[in-house]
Formats: structure tokens, C-alpha cells, sequence
């Protein structure tokens, strides 16, 4: 489903060139829940950018779906993301002056789906998650677990094929950070998406049925729970 | 899409709002400046115009000069011309001069002018009290007065009237007739507010050089002024001399005026422009701190698939908002402004229909060209640093 083939990155600064990624390579298969650990400096954000369709990398292949992503030029990359990317964030980055079910709503908008039909999709993947009941509240009259519920239902709201979470428990007390993952699982199971989990914590980690772990700009470990 | 793109708009511009109120000011005083000054750039066009419509364009102004000073035009043939120059309705010459004159006291120095009694019916002068000099009384000492002049010489125990008396020199003549206010002639080389009027052996008593240099004439309906004012001073010049012989129409005049006025406009114009192009660079910083506070949130936009393009028009939608309402606020502004200069100026207050969705659309084409460069900033921010910022 998600193919990453000889995958190097490498940035130039000054004179020496650094190497973060080198011929990673890496399949995950429709319907995973994986997590993805590794040290500051291990290469996660930079793995993470290049799935998400953020950065490319400096050589190497990238397919979803059977689909070349690279092959499409810089121009369309956002298409791309806003089809076949979900993005949950550590800081949940909703837009303050937007309410839930807007926030929710922003990638079909930016698809060009009609209003109407954006709300009610929004709204029944707010109802999803759990926030039945908090369609018309801002950001700023929402919990961080409830936010980050917001976050989650904006990035499934599309039927991307990948949920990329980059550390999503990480700001979130330890029982609010609990009932996130458990929705993790949960919309893993139900949607049959490929969720990418990167994170710190090990609890968490070791929730994933698939759990990576990056060194040396390499997949260093990569455990499946039988 | 669009309503969302407005409400949008509206909410970022509310939530940052003295900035907002900022640019918006300098949105408004610039296309205020623009409508403004187009505005009494109508106001100064349409003054004139009247001036015209008061004095008609097929008057003629003729004028004597010689090696030395002004020139002398032969009285009898100049008259005589009515009827030889075909087109030529009517003809005045007269004497300018001026000097002191008194009354009960009272001493001002006023302009005179000594005319026929064709004079009234040529430069269109009408009596408000009394009557004008006609041609019986040419050796009588008489006098027709300006408004201006009448009042100036006016106490408020004793006030100038026909049958008042005014000591000029050595003589004293007495008022027959005081004139109406008009609005000075550009083709009146005296104001005909403050003005005393006698006839032209009165006048070769009391000028000190008594040069009959001047001539005022109309011409029928149907001829070309300009035309008549050629043969005119074809038909004289022979008699002339050494003299030289200058005729000015209105025609001409206006002509000259118009193209002064539309210089005078655009000059007006370029004043508001530039207003406007600072209103402009207020607009483009405010939205270039707005690009660098909403780094994350253009960064998040973009990664959940919003185009280079969804963020320029985020960014130039506000722009455009910011400059509709401060034109909207400008065309108020601008129209006062305008307004209260005709107060000032005591001129007739026109509304130039051009000036205001001219200055309204030239203020949101300022928005949005200085809307573009932060818009084209925003787009172009690469989406991982974005996310990146704090």
C-alpha cells in the first residue's frame, strides 16, 4: 500500500553534507497501526515530511496505492496531500477563528466540496469522535483531549489512505492521552486507514500491532506483535 | 468557498483589530484624497463655466498697445464698425484707469472705467438701483458705481446711494446708478464690483493717461467669434499706425482654460494618488506582520492540501475587504472634504459622478496590488518551516 524504496535524504549545509536518511526502505500495508520511535536526530521528522508529501526526498521511491507521488510535479503535491494524507499534530493546530465543524471541514473545502455536503461530513466525523456536541464551540472553548478529537476528525474527514500523528499524545496528560489512542485504534479498525504513529512514548508504542524504530538513518528495529 | 473566503477575511481583520483600523485609516484618507481632490477639481471646472455662461462666449476683448504704452483706438470708427463688419453685433470701447475717490469722509481707492452707454448692453452689466449713463448725459458729472465700491464708501450713518455724491480730484460727481453684484469676468480687465463708471469726456478729466486702449464687443449668434475678431482688427489696423492691435475671445479662452483645468485636475489627482499609494504601503505591512503571525496556520493549511493559490487568496481577500470598506469610508470622507472646501470658497458645490467609483476603484486596486506581495510571501512559504514555528 505505502512503499518507500532506497529512500536517502541528505541537506547541505556549508560545506559537508548530512545524511539523515540513507536507502531506508519500508512497506506498510492498508489497515496498519504503526508506531515509528527513535532518538532527537534519528531522522523521524524527516521520514515523516517525505510520507506526508511535505519534502521530497533526494532519491529513492515513494508509492501509495501503487500510485508514483513523486512523479507529480510541486504544483500538485498539495492535491495529493489533501487526498491521501491525514495529518494529526502534537499542538493539534487548529485555526483559532474557525469553529469545530469548520476546522473539521477545511480539507473537503479546499477539494471544493459544496458547504452543505463539507458540514454534514464534518459533522458526522465529529459525531465519530465523540463531540456530538461541540460542533459549534471554537478551539479556544475546547479541552486538549477534545481538540486533539477535532484534529483527528479533520484528518479522516477526506477518507485519506495514510493518518500521519506526529507525537498527537504528547501534549495530552497521561488518561486524556490513553482515550486517544484508544480512538486511534478504534478509527484503525473501523476505517481500515494506515495509521503512522511517531511518538516517544513507549506505553504508547507499544499499543501499535507494528512497532519501527529508526537509527543511523535506517529502519533499525521493526517488531510485529503476533 | 467564497463566503467562507469572506468570513474568514472578516474574522482575521477583527481579531487583530487596531490593525486592521490602521490600514483601513490609510486605505480611507488616501481614496478620501483622491475623491477629494477630483471632486474640487469639478467644483473649480464648473465655477468657471458659469463665469462663462454669465458673460457668454461670443464676447471679445480688443486692446490698443503702442511702442510706449497702451494704445489709442479711434472713437468714431470703432462705433462705426457695427454694420461694416459683418457678424459684429455690438462694440464698446473705454478708458482704464484708477485712483482715489471720496465720499462723506470715506476714502478707497477703486477702478475707473470710461465707457459709452453701450458698455451696459456688451458686458452685460445690469443696474440694481438708479440707471446707467446714457448718451445724453456724456458732459453731465455722473456716475455709475460697483456694489463693492457703494459699500466700501458707506458709513453706517450715511450709505451710498444713487443721488449720493463722490469727490474724485477736483471733481465731484454724483451717483445715477449702482450696479448688481456679477462674478468677475475673465474677459473684464476691471471688476465690475468696484468700479466707477463715467462717461469718456468725464473720464479724460479725472485719468491722468487717458488712453482709450480697450474695447469690449460681441458678435452675432450665428458668426464665428473668433473670426469676427479678426476683421475687426483687420478693419482698424490701418487706422492704427504704429499700434498693435491684440483681440481675445472667450472661445479661446475657454479653450486655453479648459486645458489648464484638466492639468489643474490631474495634478489634483496625482496629489490623492500619492495619499493613496501610502495608504497602500500600510495595507502591505499590515499584511506582511498578518503573513508572519499566521506562519503555523499557513503551514497547517497547506499540509491539509490547501494550493499556492487558497493562501494568496486567503491573504488577498483581506486585502480586498480592508480597501472595499476604507473606500467605502474614503468616498464619505472625500465628498466632506470636498464639500467643505466649497463652504470655504464660497463656490457652488458639484459632485463629480466620475470622482467617486473612480477613487472607490482605484482604492481597492491599490489594496489589492499592495495585498499582492504579502499574498505572494504567504504562498510561497515552504510548509514543513511553517509548521515549524513557534
Amino acid at each position: 500500500m505505502l512503499e518507500l524504496t532506497e529512500i536517502t535524504k541528505s541537506f547541505r549545509t556549508g560545506p559537508a553534507e548530512t545524511v539523515v536518511l540513507r536507502d531506508l526502505s519500508l512497506r506498510l500495508e492498508a489497515g496498519e497501526l504503526c508506531s515509528i520511535m527513535g532518538g532527537s536526530g534519528s531522522g523521524k521528522s524527516t521520514l515523516m515530511n517525505i510520507i506526508g508529501l511535505l519534502d521530497r526526498p533526494s532519491s529513492g521511491s515513494y508509492r501509495i496505492a501503487g500510485e508514483d507521488v513523486l512523479a507529480a510535479p510541486p504544483d500538485k503535491q498539495s492535491a495529493l496531500r489533501n487526498r491521501l494524507i491525514g495529518f494529526v499534530f502534537q499542538s493539534f493546530f487548529l485555526l483559532p477563528r474557525l469553529n469545530a465543524w469548520r476546522n473539521a471541514a477545511l480539507p473537503l473545502m479546499y477539494r471544493g466540496t459544496p458547504e452543505a455536503e463539507a458540514r454534514r461530513r464534518a459533522c458526522a466525523m465529529l459525531e465519530r469522535v465523540g463531540l456530538a456536541d461541540r460542533m459549534e464551540h471554537m478551539p479556544a472553548q475546547l479541552s486538549g483531549g477534545q481538540k486533539q478529537r477535532v484534529a483527528i476528525a479533520r484528518a479522516l474527514v477526506g477518507q485519506p489512505k495514510v493518518l500521519l500523528a506526529d507525537e498527537p499524545t504528547g501534549a495530552l496528560d497521561p488518561k486524556v492521552a490513553q482515550e486517544i489512542m484508544d480512538l486511534f485504534l478504534e478509527v484503525n479498525r473501523e476505517f481500515g486507514v494506515l495509521a503512522l504513529i511517531i511518538t516517544h512514548d513507549p506505553d504508547i508504542a507499544a499499543q501499535c500491532p507494528r512497532q519501527l524504530r529508526l537509527g543511523g538513518g535506517r529502519i533499525a528495529e521493526d517488531i510485529r506483535r503476533a | 468557498m467564497i463566503k467562507q473566503a469572506l468570513l474568514e477575511a472578516i474574522g482575521n481583520l477583527l481579531a487583530a483589530r487596531q490593525r486592521s483600523a490602521l490600514a483601513l485609516i490609510g486605505i480611507m484618507v488616501g481614496a478620501g484624497a483622491v475623491i477629494a481632490m477630483l471632486t474640487v477639481g469639478a467644483i473649480a471646472r464648473e465655477q468657471t463655466a458659469r463665469q462663462f455662461r454669465a458673460m457668454g462666449t461670443d464676447i471679445l476683448l480688443l486692446r490698443a498697445d503702442s511702442d510706449t504704452g497702451l494704445g489709442q483706438l479711434p472713437l468714431a470708427e470703432t462705433e462705426a464698425l457695427v454694420g461694416q463688419v459683418p457678424g459684429l453685433a455690438s462694440i464698446a470701447p473705454f478708458m482704464l484707469s484708477g485712483g482715489p475717490v471720496s465720499a462723506e469722509g470715506q476714502a478707497r481707492s477703486t477702478t475707473f472705467l470710461a465707457a459709452t452707454e453701450t458698455l451696459a448692453a456688451v458686458a452685460r452689466v445690469r443696474v440694481a438701483e438708479g440707471r446707467f449713463l446714457s448718451r445724453h448725459d456724456r458732459f453731465e458729472p455722473f456716475a455709475v458705481i460697483g456694489p463693492q465700491l457703494a459699500e466700501n464708501l458707506s458709513t453706517p450713518y450715511s450709505r451710498i446711494r444713487t443721488g449720493s455724491s463722490i469727490r474724485v480730484g477736483r471733481y465731484v460727481f454724483t451717483v445715477i446708478g449702482v450696479l448688481e453684484p456679477s462674478l468677475p469676468s475673465p474677459m473684464m480687465p476691471a471688476d465690475l464690483n468696484d468700479v466707477l463708471i463715467v462717461s469718456i469726456p468725464n473720464g479724460r478729466r479725472i485719468m491722468s493717461q487717458a488712453s482709450l486702449a480697450w474695447a469690449v464687443a460681441r458678435s452675432t449668434p450665428e458668426a464665428d467669434p473668433e473670426a469676427v475678431g479678426r476683421a475687426v482688427a483687420a478693419s482698424l489696423q490701418p487706422l492704427m499706425r504704429e499700434q498693435r492691435l491684440s483681440v481675445q475671445s472667450a472661445r479661446a479662452l475657454l479653450a486655453g482654460l479648459a486645458s489648464q483645468m484638466r492639468l489643474f485636475t490631474l495634478l489634483l489627482g496625482a496629489v490623492g494618488a500619492i495619499a493613496l499609494v501610502l495608504g497602500g504601503v500600510g495595507v502591505m505591512n499590515i499584511m506582511l506582520v498578518s503573513v508572519q503571525e499566521r506562519r503555523r496556520e499557513i503551514g497547517v493549511r497547506l499540509a491539509i492540501g490547501a494550493t499556492r493559490w487558497n493562501i494568496q487568496s486567503l491573504f488577498l481577500t483581506e486585502a480586498a475587504v480592508l480597501s472595499f470598506i476604507g473606500g467605502a469610508f474614503g468616498i464619505l470622507l472625500g465628498v466632506a472634504g470636498a464639500w467643505g472646501f466649497a463652504q470655504f470658497s464660497g463656490w457652488p458645490f458639484v459632485l463629480s459622478m466620475s470622482a467617486i467609483p473612480l477613487g472607490a476603484g482605484v482604492s481597492i486596486a491599490t489594496g489589492l496590488f499592495f495585498g499582492f506581495y504579502p499574498a505572494v510571501i504567504a504562498s510561497r512559504l515552504d510548509p514543513i518551516v511553517a509548521l515549524r514555528t513557534e
